[in-house]
């Protein structure tokens, strides 16, 4: 199995020199199987790169099938929605799964989104292609295609999101961006359950150990909570991710070396456009 | 747009910052732009309590989506100020609540520490902030816009973004998937809007325009809400208009080609008696012969 990063930044879309090497686009990450399966999980402003390459392919000739996991609904990582050329292309099939919000649908938050307000879209019924909309509870099992997903809410400040463990290949990717744990040293059991033996670990980082204390209760990971979690469920890497808007590339520089010099698992930043062989 | 391509003209969204030389600030739209831009005048100030204003053309995410990283909005004693095109001002708070909805973003609306007003603009009629005199008028963008004439310093600067031109019915509250047959009523209120904007720009030392397409693209898509150089030349030429700025560049456009439209234009511009400059992200430009450096 594959994952390429094509948006890694948390928050904020970040544009400028200083970020070119990491990269400025929110989440979005793509996983593919050897066979050629592919899933995507979250729909940040990385995703309208992917869509560039999606639209050079079957995509672009309303004949692609996509199934789009989301970890939640804040708007980093579901912006790129809006701009995802392949809805556009009649013919194409999407199905889009995540959590509801407390409170809420998954469906109406993302109608809401193209409420006629805020864009001319003017809702989920003008997208050309197929788009399904479909909520799991967490905690589900889901199988999409050759892969097995595990799904559990984690907290992510005065709400939770979906963290995923995903199995194709015979290799399992875990996703745990926005996420708060009681302490940095204290996974919730769930987390751990999603991380344990995970050959790779895709992690909130979105602040230095010393910038958390000033953030504590926003939801975010300081870079020592990812680090603990891999040496504590074993995993075999270990991926930062969710980068600060504030984070310039030379400073990720930074938060990876001090991390690795805290554990023997390899660690590196998810950059834009890299990906891993897991 | 972040990445290598936009990294000379700039990739965040809409955004301006007028300052008079009395140094009021009037900020017109709220795209991702404003995210530094409240940095800095979060720094300026020093810690001292600030009323800022805030005028959005319209509430496409585009030109709202800076608004829940306004660092002044942070600070209690501060006030923000929100002008814009609505039915009711009541309206205009749910919708920009809406975008702080829990589901979008972690702080709500009402746990937002500074005081948050919204006033709704009304095209034709003025408003005063400070020693501003600010004319709205109507643009021709799905759901609506206005533009903006900010008069100050005894030099004036438009603001005219987002619209097409005045050739199809874009304003109306539906969602288009191409242009529309016109009726001679229609037809009357383009005129009438057109009109209105020729009238509210004439004059202006500076005038920014949306200029997101080039001619060949606003072929393919001219219910999309946006204008050429072109066509905000047409507007502003014979206008006693010193200046043109192209604004809202389309996301696909890299600095090269930006670079290319910047000249092209130039050119095209000079010939008409108009200077035209291309916006691009940290430009600071002096309005009128007695506007601050
Ligand atoms: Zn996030
Ligand atoms: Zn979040
Ligand atoms: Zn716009």
């Amino acid at each position: 199995m594959k994952i390429r990063y094509w948006g890694v930044r948390g928050s904020f879309a970040m544009c400028g020199k200083e970020f070119l090497r990491y990269g400025g686009n929110t989440t979005s990450v793509e996983l593919v199987t050897a066979a050629g399966a592919r899933l995507l999980v979250d729909l940040g402003t990385g995703a309208t790169e992917y869509a560039k390459t999606l639209m050079a392919g079957e995509f672009g000739q309303g004949k692609g099938t996509l199934t789009v996991l989301l970890s939640h609904t804040h708007l980093d990582h579901i912006q790129g929605l809006p701009f995802f050329t392949p809805f556009f292309i009649k013919g194409n099939q999407f199905r889009i799964l995540g959590a509801d919000p407390a409170g809420s649908s998954l469906k109406g938050t993302l109608q809401n989104q193209l409420a006629p307000h805020y864009s001319p879209l003017n809702g989920l019924e003008n997208l050309a292609a197929g788009v399904s909309i479909e909520s799991f509870l967490p905690g589900s099992e889901l199988t999409i295609d050759e892969f097995e997903v595990t799904t559990a809410a984690v907290p992510h400040g005065t709400m939770w999101t979906t963290g995923f463990r995903i199995k194709a290949d015979d290799r399992v990717v875990t996703f745990l961006s926005d996420v708060e744990y009681p302490a940095p040293h204290r996974p919730t059991r769930e987390a751990f359950a999603l991380a344990a033996g995970a050959d790779l670990l895709v992690h909130d980082a979105m602040h230095d150990d010393a910038a958390y204390a000033m953030a504590r209760g926003w939801g975010h990971s300081p870079v020592s909570a990812g680090v603990h979690l891999a040496g504590a469920a074993g995993v075999g890497k270990l991926v930062l991710f969710h980068h600060s808007p504030d984070a310039t590339d030379a400073q990720i520089d930074k938060l990876v070396e001090a991390a690795q010099a805290r554990t023997s698992i390899p660690v590196s930043a998810a950059a834009e456009g890299a990906y891993h062989e897991v | 747009m972040p990445g290598r391509a936009t990294v000379r003209y700039g990739g965040q969204t809409s955004c301006v910052e007028v300052r008079t030389s009395a140094g009021t600030t009037v900020i017109v739209d709220a795209g991702t732009g404003l995210r530094a831009l409240g940095q800095k005048l979060a720094r300026d100030s020093g810690g001292a309590a600030r009323r800022h204003h805030i005028l959005l053309s319209h509430v496409h995410w585009d030109h709202i989506q800076g608004l829940p990283f306004f660092e002044p909005a942070y600070s209690s004693g501060n006030t923000v100020e929100v002008y814009a095109l609505l039915t009711a001002a009541d309206e205009l708070q749910q919708v920009i609540g809406g975008i702080t909805r829990h589901e979008f973003f972690p702080v709500p609306l009402e746990a937002i520490p500074a005081e948050i007003n919204f006033h709704e603009v009304d095209p034709g009629v003025v408003m005063t902030i400070e020693d501003v005199t600010i004319l709205p008028f109507a643009l021709n963008h799905p759901f609506g816009a206005v533009g903006y004439r900010l008069d100050a310093d005894g030099t004036s600067v438009a603001y005219v973004s987002d619209t097409a031109p005045f050739t199809d019915v874009l304003h109306k509250q539906h969602f288009l998937s191409g242009p529309e047959p016109l009726s001679d009523e229609d037809r009357r209120v383009l005129a009438e809007m057109r009109g209105a904007l020729v009238a509210a720009v004439r004059g202006c030392d500076t005038v920014i325009y949306d200029t997101h397409f080039l001619p060949e693209e606003y072929a393919r898509f001219p219910h999309y809400g946006h204008s050429t150089p072109d066509q905000a030349l047409e507007i502003v030429a014979g206008n006693d208009v010193r200046r043109l700025i192209l604004y809202h560049h389309a996301p696909s456009h890299t600095d090269d080609q930006m670079d290319e439209i910047a000249a092209r234009y130039k050119e095209q511009g000079a010939a008409v008696g108009v200077d035209v400059i291309t916006a691009c992200e940290g430009m600071s430009l002096a309005v009128g012969p007695r506007g601050p450096a």
